[in-house]
């Protein structure tokens, strides 16, 4: 595959920021629009601009398929932890008397998750199909 | 021939059915559990986004089983396209 010398010059300044941005879509997915599918596929575009910059690298995907596969337990794992707390089970483990501030933890942690979650799914996607293809 | 005949008979029933249900439904619409989220929401999940506080505490076991869809495609797209002696 050949690409031009001005879209990897591109690339490589774009690359930070479009990681940056998709970050602070995962963290402000309580305040703003947005979430963590959003941002999750925001990342996932930041590594898809990484096959612009390094073609040659070779990539370990071992490590994606176990990472999103983990990453999937903690998410039931967080949400399982409220069936402790309140009873019942796919809630927020926080209690409703608590401060809207610390109730919004939830979501925070939650989100990260996700965002991480698909982020890994939709690069691996692509990637199997980028190294079908070579 | 009898085929396509059914098949134009069902299709303009259908049509005819879905018309006329979203004619009538503007009639019918409830607003409570609209009034209920923008009332509620922020005080209930501490979300200002009513969209995040609906996805990830009011229906969030929908939204588990929404990512474990991404989970099931991608172990499926890995398994068609991995070579025989190749295990990942």
């Amino acid at each position: 595959m050949k690409t031009s010398d001005i879209l990897i010059c591109i690339s490589r300044l774009l690359f930070p920021f479009i990681l940056l941005y998709g970050f602070y879509i995962i963290i402000n997915g309580h305040l703003t629009p947005g979430g963590g599918f959003q941002g999750g596929a925001i990342l996932a575009t930041a590594i898809l601009i990484s096959y612009f910059i390094y073609p040659e690298k070779i990539r370990d995907l071992n490590l994606l398929i176990k990472l999103e596969k983990y990453v999937f337990m903690v998410i039931l794992i967080i949400a399982s932890i409220s069936l402790f707390t309140k009873g019942e089970i796919f809630t927020s483990f926080i209690s409703i008397e608590k401060s809207n501030s610390f109730k919004s933890l939830f979501l925070i942690i939650l989100n990260l998750f996700i965002g991480i979650k698909v982020s890994t799914g939709l690069i691996l996607i692509f990637s199997t199909f980028i190294e079908e293809g070579k | 021939m009898i085929k396509k005949v059914i098949l134009i008979v069902m299709l303009i029933a259908i049509i005819f059915i879905f018309s006329n249900v979203a004619l009538k439904s503007v009639e019918n619409i409830d607003s409570d559990s609209k009034d209920y989220y923008l009332t509620n929401t922020y005080n209930d999940t501490g979300s200002k986004n009513i969209v995040t506080g609906i996805y990830l505490d009011y229906r969030l076991f929908d939204s588990i089983f929404e990512a474990s869809i991404l989970i099931i495609s991608v172990s499926g797209i890995i398994y068609m396209s991995k070579k025989d002696d190749e295990v990942l």
